[in-house]
């Protein structure tokens, strides 16, 4: 890399209130600085904000549908009274609860209804209101999908219109327990599965499901951690492949039937038997031989694996093995070793990323030239600061962005790429809690604007903390 | 007699595949029985490197020597100039490709011939050619035409065109430009890519996790999957950024255009802009997100709202 600009002391300081450093904003006109302080501005200031935000039919269309325009200035663009414009406010995954509100009263456009339906923040009572009047089966459906949508709205669906929304209903995380019994009375197999799937299934209907024959009642039953002990035994032995799979993944499986099932004819089964927590080491040994590369694989990873399976897996003729090795929590530091001059990258990478490599291995893996391996080095917190002062100033942008990412790297480290010449890494450095409010000044004037407009949503938020926080703030910075 | 020139395209000894997607499109384009297709093959290697463009719907092959072993943008531009003035073809077709780029616009400004880039369908209006390519972020279709130019130089899509199947035994003429002279030099040959990962720019099926995987552990979950189905795994950025994918994998506009994909089965991805740059294009793309207002589903052909461990545990036991 080649930082672009000259790194320089900011000749002023950091407005330190929200007023004045929305006074800043207003003077210099930036169009984005401006969205990003519009929350912290007092009352004329927004006035002012807002005339130059709203200035244009273009610009308001256009903030009416970006990612990052924050709730009080949809709220702000709601009230201009444009139908399209609602629609998108409306649309928008940032637009507040009161807004979602307001424009729900000002409207009685439909498609605002089955937005509001969808919608993550609208108010329960709106919910509440779409749920007792609307008859839209479109709008309703996605009312039934709404995690927001609370237990009295999925009841009164239920009850509205029995069996229509049934499954939707089933699998919402906030169905009260007796509807779900309800559900799985008067459902199909399909609802019944998604009933014993949910994990607030009351007991008695799992008894129930026990004496069903039906494949995929079976399969949603032989997850759940309540299984009637009865039925592990019989299941074991069931014909379908998943069946027995799901029931290889129990913690509650005894110990025979592991041993079992680790000789079963199917892939699926004994890829489930090799990430099992109690295997005994005659069954990893066993495991560790098995045909299927995949078996072995989730053994690799296994953080109950003992030394000597890894050693084996570790030269298994399959990268993907030997990464899986790499990738082990518990794999030892002399395997590591080996592992570093894989021939594969994507083997090496995976000991980059490793926390108990040696700062001796960590410097050797810091010369090598794949991106893949080099991005763990960065990004690795045990990495020395030395070499990632280096890796700063990597060709490899992937590899400076492992800097920026790797959760140990100080503001030391870090300072240089203030100066990246990738938008993207200022736009990550403006909003981290590593760097001083006045390092990141220097951004204020940065050509790119979604910069500038990190740097000062970042500092509107910190004009909100209390004082004290920022202090203390600053001084660990 | 009409005369349609197509640049075959090659790597490292290999004849890359999109040259025989390029034919299929040639023939399209002929429109009397006397209409020629012209394959060109240009470097050190062309005379060796014909042998492997023995395929049915080819008039001749040319094979231009020049003294670079490497795909060299001067030279290609020079050899194709050269050959546009001495064979008068009305349209030049190249692969819409890194190297087409580095000099199909000059090829075509020096010339004064028409152009378009990343065409993806070529027909006759009138007897006008006219060649169809994404406009406005892919949103509306803009069909080009080349009035007042006798020859249209074409960037072709990869994947648009079915590839030629027939094998044949065409012409072969050499075309000796070793004269040609370029400013450049290859030093050193860098392939793209996670160190001999594959190239999903080529693939057909992909499944692609995002953010919604969750944590490394579950993406062995999926690429199982993907294994089991025969589909390469891909990633948005964050799963490439943490490390759990190759680099190699990531789609989007910092990652790779997915080119030759027509299944795409986006897992937990919310549809960023930017993600969306390397994938949107795709004929089908199947997402699965829990959230109904995720932007993904506004590009997908099938949206499915649900949780993707679902979907993974469901099909899995599907394929037990
Ligand atoms: C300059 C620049 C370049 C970039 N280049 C790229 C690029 O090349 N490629 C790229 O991908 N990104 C790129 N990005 C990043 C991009 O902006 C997004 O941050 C990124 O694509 C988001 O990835 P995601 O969809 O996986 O994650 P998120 O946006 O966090 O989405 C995760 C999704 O998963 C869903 N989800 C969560 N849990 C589940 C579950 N259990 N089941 C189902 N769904 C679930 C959520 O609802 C959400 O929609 C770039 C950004 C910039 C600024």
């Amino acid at each position: 890399m080649s930082p672009q600009r000259f790194l320089s002391k900011s000749e002023s300081q950091v407005p330190m209130t929200a007023q004045a450093l929305v006074a800043h904003v207003l003077e210099s006109g930036d169009f984005y600085a401006a969205v990003a302080v519009h929350g912290i501005a007092d009352a004329r200031q927004r006035q002012r904000l807002e005339e130059r935000l709203f200035g244009s039919r273009r610009d308001v269309l256009m903030l009416a549908r970006w990612e990052h325009t924050p709730a009080n200035v949809l709220d702000a663009l709601s009230r201009l009274e444009h139908m399209p414009l609602a629609r998108r406010v409306v649309k928008h995954r940032n637009t507040g609860g009161s807004t979602l509100k307001h424009q729900f009263s000002q409207s009685d456009d439909p498609a605002l209804t089955g937005l509001l339906a969808l919608h993550a923040n609208t108010p329960a009572p709106l919910l509440l209101q779409i749920a007792m009047g609307d008859h839209d089966q479109v709008v309703l459906k996605g009312l039934a999908r709404n995690p927001s949508a609370q237990p009295e709205v999925l009841r009164l669906l239920a009850q509205r219109f029995p069996r229509r929304f049934d499954k939707e209903i089933a699998s919402h995380a906030a169905v009260p327990v007796d509807l779900l019994a309800t559900l799985y009375h008067r459902g199909d197999k399909f609802v019944r599965a998604a009933v014993l799937a949910h994990k607030h299934v009351p007991e008695a209907l799992l008894l129930q499901a026990a004496k069903s024959t039906e494949t995929l009642i079976l399969r949603a039953l032989v997850k759940h951690p309540q299984l009637p002990a009865a039925l592990v035994d019989t299941l074991s032995q069931h014909k379908d492949n998943a069946i027995r799979a799901a029931l290889a993944t129990r913690a509650d499986l005894p110990v025979h039937l592991t041993a079992r099932l680790a000789l079963d004819e199917s892939d699926s089964v004994r890829r489930a038997v090799a990430c099992r927590a109690d295997l005994a080491p005659t069954l990893m040994q066993m495991l560790a031989e098995d045909h299927d590369p995949w078996v072995r694989q989730w053994l690799g990873r296994n953080p109950m694996a003992g030394k000597h399976v890894l050693q084996k897996l570790a030269l298994d003729i399959h990268e993907d093995v030997r990464r899986a090795v790499a990738r082990n929590p518990n794999c030892p530091i002399t395997l590591l070793e080996k592992l570093a001059s894989d021939h594969r990258s994507w083997v090496r990478a995976a000991v980059a990323y490793q926390p108990n490599v040696t700062s001796c291995l960590m410097a050797s893996l810091a010369r090598d030239s794949a991106v893949d391996v080099l991005s763990g080095v960065a990004a690795n917190p045990h990495t020395a600061p030395a070499l990632l002062k280096r890796l700063v100033f990597s060709e490899e942008l992937d590899v400076r962005r492992g800097v920026i990412l790797n959760p140990a790297a100080g503001p030391e480290i870090l300072l240089p790429l203030l100066q990246d010449p990738y938008y993207l890494h200022r736009v990550m450095l403006a909003s981290s809690p590593k760097l001083s409010d006045q390092d990141k000044w220097q951004l204020r004037d940065d050509p790119d604007a979604r910069v500038r407009f990190a740097l000062f949503q970042w500092l509107a938020a910190r004009a909100l903390r209390p004082v004290a926080d920022r202090y203390f703030y600053r001084r660990k910075a | 007699m009409n005369t349609i020139l197509v640049v075959a395209e090659h790597r490292r000894g290999e004849v890359r595949p999109v040259t025989l997607e390029l034919i299929t499109a040639a023939q399209q384009l002929k429109t009397a029985a006397d209409d020629r297709v012209l394959l060109a093959i240009i470097g050190q290697e062309a005379e060796s490197l014909a042998s492997q463009l023995q395929w049915a719907g080819v008039d001749e092959i040319i094979a231009c020597k020049t003294n670079s072993a490497e795909f060299e943008p001067e030279l290609a531009e020079q050899a194709v100039s050269a050959l546009i003035v001495s064979r008068k073809p009305i349209a030049v077709l190249l692969p819409h490709s890194v190297d087409s780029l580095g000099y199909a616009t000059a090829v075509a400004v020096k010339g004064g011939y028409g152009y378009a880039t990343d065409v993806f369908k070529l027909a006759y209006d009138g007897g006008a050619l006219v060649a169809t390519r994404g406009g406005y972020n892919q949103k509306v279709n803009v069909e080009v035409d080349f009035p007042g130019h006798a020859c249209a130089v074409m960037t072709i899509r990869g994947g648009a065109f079915k590839p030629v199947e027939t094998v044949a035994a065409p012409l072969l003429t050499v075309d000796d430009r070793s004269e040609l002279s370029a400013r450049s030099r290859p030093l050193e040959f860098i392939e793209q890519g996670g160190g001999g990962d594959i190239d999903i720019t080529t693939v057909e099926f992909i499944m692609s996790i995002g953010r919604g995987i969750g944590e490394e552990a579950n993406v062995e979950d999926f690429r199982e999957l993907a294994d089991n189905i025969d589909a390469t795994l891909c990633c948005s950025r964050p799963i490439a950024d943490a490390g759990w994918l190759p680099k190699s994998r990531q789609v989007g506009q910092s990652g790779k255009v997915v080119s030759a994909c027509k299944l795409y089965v986006a897992m937990g991805i919310s549809g960023s802009i930017q993600h969306m740059a390397g994938m949107k294009h795709v004929s089908t793309i199947v997402a699965v997100n829990t959230d109904p207002g995720a932007s993904i589903f506004t590009i997908a052909k099938y949206g499915i709202v649900a949780d993707i461990f679902e979907i993974q545990e469901e099909l899995q036991a599907q394929l037990a």
